[in-house]
This record gives structure tokens, C-alpha cells and sequence, in this order.
């Protein structure tokens, strides 16, 4: 590990190349979601291309552009994501064997009615909820690449392919959206605002860190439980 | 026309039906991939001269009474598109051959054109061109719209929402939307979805049984010719040099199925076409497509970006490599 103190009060969560990672899918994401839900004929008929400055949104050729470059940032991000972390052997968000049971007990414990257990650097239900959203994005670019395949001339699928991978495409976009909202769900809880430093600046607070997040405090300082 | 007879092209494209109709059934869906061969139309407009001495062309006719069956049925009390006010409802102009409709596939357009100092009356049978690489087809949020192996571009009536991005997306706007049919009446038909597209489907079935389409058989003109695409082509190219005249749909929207040949170039065809819009009593209204010269295909632009993401990946490696060796080699940590 490699984290290190910087003041007596924060600590360092995440370097560069995680908070890189995070924002690079979260807009690219956000972007793709944009733009996709544009390829239907939906921002037409509910008039937001009215709006002044969006009359572009309902431009189909405007919109297919920006969800192109959009996922070629996504595709770089995520293959950045997953060299950078298996060169390194750095497997924190990984989840293990038994997070299902944590996640439901540190819910019970953030609504008061059980006790948390220790954590990691991440809580359980982030190791799941980035198992979601990955494997949910993986979903996307591979049924996305077979879409931009399709669309070049001289490739023809079958019919019933792109029937599948088109809806494939679409349940992974209502699945990304639901883990958005989920993702920024969990800081409803006032427990869980003292991490939202971390993922603008990298550091989050010691003493936080050193009671929610034991096992990796620990492991920064080289102690053992 | 003179060593191309008709005949002649029956015969040829009965026998290439033939062989398709054996590769679709003995190969399955993927029979394109495995040399379906790709039909064609090439469409004489010097021969066509819109069936004046009949109540409306015979290749209207042939169409309607061929595609009878797939013409939509809607509910009576169809509601509007919300929260637009309006909604695309055909059903009570069943009878209109004077533009494409759901219930109307093909129709021919009739110009006046000045050219070499002569006027020509130029007749055009019009409906889908049936793209080499259909933006409909490509774009459609759902892929209900097909290339099938020989070409032929279908709509799948079962599953389309009628969002009309179809129409949007073809450079001649050719789909034709029914509202209060399909599927979207199943889920929310009062906020999402507007009916079922409509369009020429080539006669698909009839090209499976080995027949030629129903508005080229029905043709007393033998202005639309069907058979192989490569073998249509060469015919457009010969006409077009016999006459001094022009191609259409070789090139246009990056290649179509249908090549049209004119005495007047299309840019002129086009003006009067243009004109002849304006001049109805609702120009917006959809089905009654233009002829512009050397349309660009709607997806051009994004698949010139597609390269990008053959090098994000790339990139996306070098650059994580880069960085995670310069953090475990002692450089600036990072995690």
C-alpha cells in the first residue's frame, strides 16, 4: 500500500489515477446516458430542444457524434482502470467472499440497529457496487462496439444478433442509471459523508479513516488487529 | 433497352431468386454471409410514363393488393402524441396513392423539366431504395429495421414503437407512421411510442419464392427492372449511355439497391420536386421524398469517429502502463 499522510488530520484514499478513472466514467457516463436516451425520438417530442441553446439535442447526427467520442473516453478509462490496477496488484474494490452479509449489516448499523463492522479502505456494499456498475459497463461498451461495427458499411449482422445485443444495450442503460442512483444514494446517510472529500481531492479525514475504515488504517500504519 | 430485354431479366432474376430462396432456407439467417446474392431494381424513367391511360399506375396497384395484409388495423380512438398535440393517423386515407403512406408503399411522382431545350414529363415510381448500409436500419433505438441477406430492408411490424427515427434518418424520409398499432399500445402508449412504421419491404416474399417484386411484374412499361444488383447496375450504366442520361441511387446515401435512369439530370428532377412540395397544401407533411444528388449517408460522420475507439483502448493501456511503472518504480506514488 501505498498511502500516505499528508497533515495530521487527512489521509490520502485515492492518487491520481483513481480519481482520473472516477471522472472520466462518471462524465463519459453521464454523457453516453445523455446522449443515448437522445437516439430515440424522446427529447423532440417532450420539446427540449426548445429549450434555448439545446435545439441540438433532437439532431440525431449531433448526438451519435457526441455518444462516439463519449464512449472512446469511457473505453480509455476503463482500460486504463484495468491495466494500471492489475499491473499493481491493487484489488481493494474487488469484493470477497462474505460481502453480501457485511453490506446488509453496515445498513442495519448506519440505520442504528446493529454494530458495523470493521472495513477495509472500501465498505462492502462499495465492493459490490463497483462489481455492478463495472460488469454494467462492460455490458454497455461490448454491446456498444457491435453497434458501431454494425453501423459501419459492409458489416451486416443478423437480424436476431442485433435484436439481442440492442436490448442488451438498453437494459444495461437502465441498469447504469439505477446504479448512479444508488451509488449517490448512499449519501443520504450522514455516516457516509465524511468519503466524499476523498473522490474531489483524494484525502479523507484521519480520525474518520481510523474509525470506519480500521482494517485499512491499520494496514497504513502498519499495525496489525 | 436493346439487348436487355425483359424477358431476359426475368429469366435471369428468376433463376438468382431461385438460388437464394435455396441459400436463405438451407443456410438460415446468416445466408448473406454466405453469398446470398444482392437483388437490384434499375428503374427506366424514359419508359415510365405513370400508367396515364389507367385509373392509378399498375405498380401502385400491384403493391397495394401485394402488401394488403400487412396494412395496419389501428384502434378507433387513437390519442394524441403528449403532450404535442397531434398524432400520424392514415386510416381515413386508405384510398390516397398520391404520396407514401402505411397503406401506401409505392407512388409515382409526375414533373415538368426543362433540359436541352427540350420539356420533358418526367414519371418516377418512388418508395424505399433499399441502402447498402441503411441509416434506418443502423439507428433504430430497438433494431427492428433489417437488412436481410439479398438486401431487401424490412420493418418488423411486431416490435416497432413508431418513433419514427427511421424516417428521420433516411436522406428521403420514406417510413410512413400509423398511429394506434403495435406494440407501444401494450406499455404506455399514452407518453412513449407513436405506432408502426411502413414501407416497402422489396416483396421479400415473393423474392423468397423466387418471384420478381409486385410493381415490376405488374410494369406494362418494363420500366422497373428487377434481378441481380450487379447485373441492374450494368443495365442503369448502359441505359443512362444510350440516352446520354443520368444514374440515381448508385451513390447516393453511400449506395442503394434502386438506380434510377433519367434523360434530365436529377438536380433539375429534384427542383421540381422540391417546388411541386411547397406548393401542397401541407409541405412538412412526410411521404413525399425529394431526388438530391450524391446525399451523404447519416451515419458517415460517426463512423469516422468510430477509429477513435480502436485507439482509446490502445492508449488507455500505454498510458496506465506508463503511469503504474513510474509509481512502482519509486517515482511519485500513487494509488
Amino acid at each position: 500500500m501505498t498511502e500516505k499522510i499528508i497533515r495530521k488530520k487527512k489521509i490520502t484514499r485515492h492518487g491520481f489515477s483513481v480519481l482520473f478513472v472516477h471522472w472520466a466514467v462518471a462524465i463519459s457516463t453521464f454523457v453516453l446516458i445523455f446522449s443515448g436516451f437522445a437516439q430515440m425520438p424522446l427529447y423532440k417530442r417532450y420539446m427540449l430542444d426548445r429549450v434555448p441553446g439545446l435545439s441540438w439535442v433532437s439532431d440525431y447526427s449531433v448526438t451519435l457524434s457526441i455518444h462516439y467520442w463519449a464512449a472512446a473516453l469511457l473505453i480509455f478509462a476503463m482500460v486504463y482502470h484495468i491495466v494500471f490496477h492489475s499491473m499493481r496488484r491493487d484489488f481493494d474494490m474487488v469484493p470477497r467472499r462474505g460481502d453480501i452479509r457485511e453490506s446488509v449489516q453496515i445498513i442495519m448499523a448506519v440505520l442504528g440497529w446493529a454494530k458495523e463492522p470493521e472495513n477495509d479502505k472500501y465498505l462492502a456494499e462499495q465492493r459490490l457496487a463497483y462489481l455492478f456498475i463495472g460488469f454494467t459497463l462492460l455490458i454497455l461498451v461490448v454491446t456498444g462496439i457491435i453497434k458501431v461495427l454494425k453501423n459501419l458499411p459492409y458489416i451486416n449482422f443478423s437480424e436476431g444478433f442485433m435484436l439481442w445485443i440492442t436490448q442488451f444495450h438498453n437494459l444495461g442503460t437502465i441498469l447504469i442509471i439505477i446504479g448512479i442512483v444508488v451509488h449517490l444514494g448512499a449519501f443520504i446517510f450522514r455516516e457516509n459523508w465524511p468519503m466524499l472529500p476523498g473522490i474531489f481531492t483524494g484525502k479523507i479525514d484521519m480520525e474518520y479513516a481510523k474509525r470506519r475504515h480500521s482494517i485499512w488504517y491499520d494496514r497504513v500504519f502498519a499495525k496489525k488487529r | 433497352m436493346s439487348d436487355f430485354s425483359r424477358r431476359e431479366f426475368l429469366k435471369r432474376s428468376i433463376a438468382s431468386t431461385v438460388a437464394g430462396g435455396v441459400a436463405l432456407t438451407g443456410l438460415g439467417r446468416n445466408a448473406e454471409a454466405s453469398g446470398a446474392i444482392p437483388w437490384g431494381t434499375a428503374i427506366d424513367l424514359t419508359r415510365c410514363d405513370g400508367c396515364r391511360t389507367l385509373t392509378q399506375p399498375a405498380c401502385v396497384t400491384a403493391c397495394r393488393k401485394e402488401n394488403r395484409r400487412y396494412f395496419p388495423e389501428p384502434i378507433k380512438e387513437i390519442s394524441n402524441y403528449w403532450p404535442q398535440k397531434k398524432t400520424e393517423d392514415w386510416s381515413g386515407k386508405k384510398g390516397l396513392t398520391s404520396r407514401l403512406t402505411p397503406y401506401n408503399w409505392t407512388f409515382v411522382q409526375e414533373v415538368q423539366v426543362e433540359h436541352g431545350g427540350k420539356r420533358h414529363t418526367i414519371a418516377i415510381p418512388r418508395r424505399c431504395m433499399h441502402c447498402d448500409n441503411p441509416p434506418c436500419a443502423n439507428l433504430c433505438p430497438f433494431s427492428v429495421l433489417h437488412k436481410m441477406p439479398g438486401g431487401p430492408v424490412l420493418i418488423d411490424h411486431d416490435l416497432c414503437f413508431g418513433g419514427a427515427k427511421c424516417r428521420d434518418v433516411c436522406p428521403w424520409g420514406i417510413p410512413a407512421r400509423q398511429a394506434g398499432v403495435g406494440i407501444y399500445l401494450h406499455i404506455a402508449p399514452k407518453v412513449a411510442g407513436g405506432g408502426v412504421m411502413y414501407k416497402c419491404n422489396f416483396c421479400y416474399d415473393r423474392l423468397r419464392s423466387g418471384h420478381a417484386p409486385a410493381c415490376a411484374e405488374a410494369c406494362p412499361q418494363q420500366a422497373i427492372l428487377f434481378g441481380e444488383k450487379e447485373q441492374m447496375r450494368k443495365v442503369a450504366h448502359k441505359r443512362a449511355k444510350e440516352i446520354d442520361g443520368y444514374i440515381y441511387g448508385e451513390k447516393e446515401n453511400g449506395g442503394t439497391s434502386t438506380f434510377y435512369v433519367s434523360p434530365v439530370p436529377f438536380e433539375k428532377i429534384d427542383a421540381a420536386l422540391i417546388k411541386q412540395k411547397a406548393a401542397q397544401p401541407n409541405p412538412k407533411a412526410p411521404g413525399f421524398p425529394g431526388m438530391a444528388v450524391d446525399i451523404e449517408n447519416f451515419t458517415e460522420t460517426a463512423n469516422g469517429i468510430a477509429w477513435s475507439m480502436v485507439v482509446a483502448p490502445v492508449a488507455g493501456i500505454a498510458a496506465a502502463a506508463g503511469v503504474a511503472y513510474k509509481t512502482m518504480k519509486g517515482g511519485k506514488k500513487d494509488d
